[in-house]
């Protein structure tokens, strides 16, 4: 490991005696700075995305007036209102686990975009064992879950959280499990070198339109059931179903941590995008990028443009799932969980490990 | 026994994958369509032109007869004017919409079809005392209607002195 481009720059202009311990401080907390407000300014973008999806699937508008323009500024007077609001802790909540909640899952959220490659040059860690680590940094996700469901003294959070745990542990084996096809094609646990290994002039070397597209299609598919569900995001949104359990594992909170809960759901949609779009849809690559010298500084740019619209254009199809389909019951979300998802997922794993090993003997 | 749960589960996959798909064609269909959302104190509805809001008054066409406010099962119309032969001096004509149900019961008895209900309706004030509105557009003699009685007392003047001779 050789740092990365936060590191690259910061060493060409500290003076050369800089001790090194010093520099990789420097920027790790650069890096976190940067991974912030990158996720606020998406969880921005995305949640003025849901309301306007949201508004046009039901034939209105969404919002309007706030900011001028199609209300882009909506989401901004929220979060300020959030900010300004009373921090409430009930008197029966448990103080240390209520407080440490929305820590850990804001945590494991921000975690998340370490290692995702946003762009040529543009990662703050290449992980040996990339997925992996996401995985189960998102995971962590439940645990704080179930921290703030116990925590918060309420039989509504403590449901939700229950139902999160059963869910979360359920759709981890088919997320994981689908995440397999990708590994065996590319031979890698690494998101930039599953990336690097899909670039090509016209998007062919995508996973998803490889030869082995007859997994990649079923395992992408599989990927983004078993991610929505793990996200809490509709139709598996139990943890939270507001027309029963008010707001479940977050109802007795407000003010930031309230917001920090909001945050993550749009951080961990966003994450499981990217994932799905450096392991299928080709990362950063995009079409005609081989004509681009190497050195070139539109690489990078056109890169992670091309990178953000991809996983935008999957964030804003779950926004569409979510407006279409109901909530399932928690028998359903389960039985989907373990008798299809589980199985399929096994199934595709089997079926692309031949392939693998078929086309490795040619 | 094992075939059939087999192909049980075969078909209740292909169901749901099947039914997401066209909930979302459906969905789809609908986000690209016209939003029917009208941006109200900007654009207002389009109400049809036999919508029953607020009174409006053609003042110079009324001839004070009091038809409306006999016909008003409310009793909200109240009118105050001076009769100078055939010119009118208005004071006032009230309408008190805490009372008013907008039935257009007044609209029909006018005789000479100058009390008419509009298409404004966003009758929003803060003290009660407001609601009683004034449909008048002018009150008192305009300077036409003065020169007018002026001329008609000037030629009664006439009359009374030629009477006289």
């Amino acid at each position: 490991m050789d740092g990365n481009f936060i590191s690259h720059l910061l060493s060409a202009s500290l003076p050369p005696g800089f001790p090194f311990w010093g520099l990789a401080l420097l920027a790790a907390f650069l890096g976190a700075l940067c991974v912030v407000g990158f996720v606020s300014i998406l969880a921005l973008v995305s949640v003025w995305l849901e309301r306007k999806i949201a508004g046009h699937i039901q034939a209105r508008l969404g919002p309007m007036r706030t900011g001028g323009w199609h209300g882009w500024s909506q989401t901004l007077a929220d979060a300020i209102k959030l900010l300004t609001k009373e921090d409430v802790i009930l008197r029966g909540a448990d103080p240390v686990l209520f407080r440490l909640a929305p820590a850990l899952v804001m945590g494991s959220a921000l975690a998340m975009f370490a290692v995702l490659p946003f762009a040529p040059g543009v990662q703050f860690a290449d992980i040996d064992l990339g997925v992996y680590f996401l995985l189960a940094v998102a995971s962590l996700t439940t645990i704080g879950v179930i921290m703030a469901g116990w925590g918060s003294n309420n039989k509504w959070s403590l449901y939700g959280a229950m139902r999160e745990a059963a869910q979360a542990t359920s759709y981890e084996i088919p997320l994981a499990l689908s995440l397999i096809p990708p590994i065996l094609h590319f031979g890698t646990f690494s998101l930039l070198s599953a990336t690097e290994q899909q670039s090509g002039w016209g998007g062919m070397q995508w996973y998803i339109f490889s030869d082995a597209f007859w997994v990649a299609i079923p395992s992408f598919f599989l990927f983004f059931t078993a991610a929505l569900a793990e996200n809490k995001r509709a139709p598996f949104d139990l943890p939270e179903s507001e027309s029963e359990l008010v707001a479940g594992f977050h109802t007795e909170y407000s003010g930031l941590r309230f917001a920090f809960f909001f945050l993550e759901e749009y951080a961990a949609m966003f994450a499981a995008s990217a994932v799905a779009t450096a392991y299928w849809l080709g990362g950063w690559n995009f079409p005609g990028m081989t004509f681009l010298s190497t050195g070139s500084l539109w690489l990078p740019i056109l890169g992670a443009l091309a990178f953000l619209l991809k996983a935008m254009f999957l964030v804003c199809v779950m926004i569409w799932i979510r407006w279409t389909l109901p909530r399932l019951r928690i028998d359903q979300v389960m039985t989907l969980g373990w008798k299809y998802l589980t199985p399929l997922a096994l199934g595709i794993m089997v079926a692309a490990a031949g392939w693998e090993a078929w086309r490795a003997s040619l | 026994m094992t075939s059939s749960a087999f192909s049980r589960w075969w078909r209740n996959l292909s169901d749901g994958v099947i039914s997401t798909a066209r909930g979302m064609r459906i969905t789809l269909r609908t986000f690209l369509r016209k939003p029917v959302t009208v941006q109200y104190p900007d654009e207002k509805p389009d109400l049809g032109g036999r919508y029953r809001g607020i009174h409006y008054l053609e003042q110079d066409l009324c001839i004070y007869c009091d038809a409306c406010a006999k016909a008003c099962p409310v009793d909200c119309i109240e009118m105050d004017a001076t009769r100078h032969g055939k010119e009118l001096e208005w004071h006032a004509f009230t309408l008190d919409y805490n009372r008013c149900m907008l039935c257009e019961l007044c609209v029909y008895p006018c005789p000479k079809d100058c009390i008419h209900q509009g298409e404004e309706y966003a009758l929003v004030t803060e003290d009660r005392e407001d609601m009683v509105r004034d449909l008048l557009t002018w009150k008192g003699l305009t300077e036409e209607q003065k020169q007018k009685v002026a001329e008609v007392e000037a030629l009664k003047a006439q009359r009374a002195a030629g009477g006289g001779e």
